[in-house]
């Protein structure tokens, strides 16, 4: 027996080509039955999300052909290069499983949320009896190594989106985010993103102002704060600590001139610029000024790539814990014939092993 | 043990303070029970506290730095201050161990002076130390607000206190240094109101204290008034303390040669 794994990610497949494989969660039940009888797959997860359709199955036969048969039941009629779809087999297969589980083939490396769509696709498949001894071994493990990953190594350290990159700046200046004053000037999306992560750590005050006064009050009602008047907004200035700008305005909307004497108003208290507007909306200079630290989108994304790269660094360390779980694996199955789940009990430790050992 | 600090403080500025405080931190501690049984030691021998000559007083203000931040470091985010004050210490000490610092004890030198006489000194130098431990808050603020003023993205990876917090921590232990200078002070003149003993504010320590107290008591002021930013204030805790300990050697010498 051996498990296989037929797949396309955002790496092997652009993305109208996943947007004709993605499923439904409510379809993939009524797909797994058909898939088993199709292929002659024993057990078979079908994970599927924005960046990757993978699918996890079990054969007694040879693994050559249950990958020839996946690979029909993807297409489905569809035609689509070769080289769209990889093929893994026996341990590389579960090796596979493994980094997808830790976020380590994923887009933005280290990512979690990989891992709970890993976990509800296997559930459904656990749930409609479609996986046994074999993929329940195998997921477990990959579950616990996801853990394991996430404990011992700094894969996942560090924000890699500009709003919380944002926030973890905030957090290196203010002592709590809890009474601090966010503004919002420019009502777009990635401000509102930005205001909301802010909320969520604690900030607790939301101004919002846009040139369409009706736009600040909505965003301002979303946000449970509240609509200031575009040409009043610095009459609000002495309670801020967070400017989150981004306006479509061709000119800079604070420069250095206007922002000094609003500074002594503000007792010297620490402020906060994050400027996300495309062209500035913030004059440069003003970050020469005392208690003052602006960020633009550049900052921010050089951050968020810094952290990337930082992760990356931890992947050697990452793929050693895989391998070395993967021999674990393979030894404790060996040595022990109890199978993980009682109600799995019927499969020997040798097929598993099998399972694992590269065909 | 000050000196190995300072080494792995070198490391640490490379690697960015982001893992690894509690070296510093249990290399400090080591440290600290050495110098507390050599104090010990000294002031057994000497039978009064230890804080007879220049070698001894610095050696006791490097001590309650290195306690000061024992106690602070027990915050998790304010460990990394030892990285900052083992360099501080270690010059310091090097500095104590100068010859002609701690020349050797002179027959009747020495008499023990009084609890009074005792108490002003030590309150005197544990000021002084809580001032030295607020200036290596200030160093510590200096870096991070420099650190983010440049984007550089080590300020955002170590494992530095937030900008607020480190200027909360440099104003409360320059309070407590101002407290127990005050203290020292208040207790120098119940001491020389003694019968027998005289006061002169002729003598250049006295003038020298009196000017330090003025000079924290203005800092204060201004942070207190908000007249400052926390990079001023952090500059002028750090640039007392400098001013402070390099004119201290001096005053205290011509206050040893006048008597």
């Amino acid at each position: 027996m051996s498990i296989v794994c037929l797949g396309l990610n955002h790496r092997t497949a652009s993305v109208d080509i996943r947007e004709q494989f993605a499923l439904a969660e409510s379809e993939l039940p009524a797909l797994l039955g058909k898939l088993c009888e199709a292929t002659g797959a024993s057990e078979a997860v079908i994970l599927s999300t924005c960046n990757r359709v993978e699918i996890y199955a079990v054969t007694e036969d040879k693994p050559v052909d249950l990958i020839s048969g996946l690979r029909n039941f993807m297409l489905n009629g569809r035609e689509v290069p070769d080289e769209v779809f990889y093929e893994k087999t026996g341990a590389e297969s579960v090796e596979h499983l493994f980094k997808v589980a830790s976020g380590l083939d994923s887009m933005v490396i280290g990512e979690t949320e990989i891992l709970g769509q890993l976990k509800a696709a296997y559930q459904v498949s656990l749930g409609h009896k479609r996986t046994r001894g074999q993929l329940n071994k195998a997921f477990q493990k990959a579950f616990n190594v996801a853990k394991q990953i996430r404990t011992e190594t700094n894969i996942q350290r560090g924000s890699v989106s500009v709003s919380s990159v944002a926030v973890e700046l905030a957090g290196k200046i203010f002592d709590t985010l809890g009474e601090r004053s966010v503004m919002v000037i420019g009502a777009g999306d990635t401000s509102e993103k930005t205001a909301r992560a802010l909320l969520s750590r604690g900030a607790e005050n939301v101004l919002v102002s846009n040139r369409s006064f009706d736009r600040a009050e909505t965003l301002a009602r979303d946000l449970g704060g509240r609509a200031v008047p575009f040409d009043k907004w610095e009459s609000e200035f002495a309670d801020i600590d967070i400017i989150i700008s981004s306006t479509s305005a061709s000119h800079y909307v604070i420069d250095r001139r206007k922002l000094e004497p609003l500074q002594k108003l503000r007792q010297h208290r620490p402020l906060l610029i994050v400027d996300i507007a495309v062209p500035r909306d913030i004059e440069p200079e003003v970050n020469f000024l005392d208690d003052v630290y602006l960020y633009n989108i550049d900052d921010l994304q050089a951050i968020a790539e810094d952290y990337l790269l930082l992760r990356q660094e931890e992947v050697a360390k990452c793929e050693e814990i895989i391998r070395k779980k993967m021999l674990e694996l393979l030894e404790s199955l060996n040595t022990r014939s109890a199978p993980s789940r009682p109600e799995d009990s019927g499969d020997s430790a040798s097929d598993v092993s099998a399972a694992v050992t590269p065909s | 043990m000050y000196g190995v600090g300072m080494l792995y403080s070198f490391f640490l500025w490379r690697k960015g303070f982001w893992r690894d405080d509690w070296v510093v931190y249990s290399l400090l501690g080591c440290g600290l029970i050495f110098h507390t049984i050599a104090m010990a030691q000294r002031g057994f021998s000497l039978q009064q506290c230890p804080i007879t000559n220049l070698y001894e007083a610095t050696a006791f203000i490097m001590w309650t730095i290195v306690a000061g931040f024992l106690v602070v470091g027990l915050w998790p985010r304010l460990r990394f201050l030892g990285a900052f004050a083992s360099p501080m210490l270690f010059v310091l000490g090097v500095f104590a161990l100068i010859p002609d610092m701690d020349p050797p004890v002179v027959e009747g030198a020495h008499n023990f002076s009084g609890a009074l006489g005792s108490l002003h000194k030590a309150l005197l130098l544990l000021s002084f130390g809580a001032f030295g431990l607020s200036a290596v808050a200030a160093a510590m603020f200096l870096t991070q607000e420099h650190d983010l003023k440049l984007h550089k993205f080590r300020a955002i990876l170590s494992m530095l206190p937030p900008l607020q917090r480190l200027e909360s921590t440099m104003s409360r232990l320059l309070l407590v240094g101002f407290g127990l200078l005050t203290l020292g002070i208040g207790v120098s003149g119940a001491y020389h109101f003694q019968p027998g003993k005289t006061a002169s504010l002729g003598d250049p320590m006295v003038v020298w204290i009196l000017a330090v107290w003025i000079f924290y008591l203005v800092l204060l002021l201004m942070n207190w008034r908000h007249a400052q930013g926390g990079k001023r204030f952090a500059w002028g805790a750090l640039g007392s303390f400098l001013f402070m300990m390099l004119t201290f050697w001096g005053a205290m010498l011509s206050h040893l040669q006048r008597f």
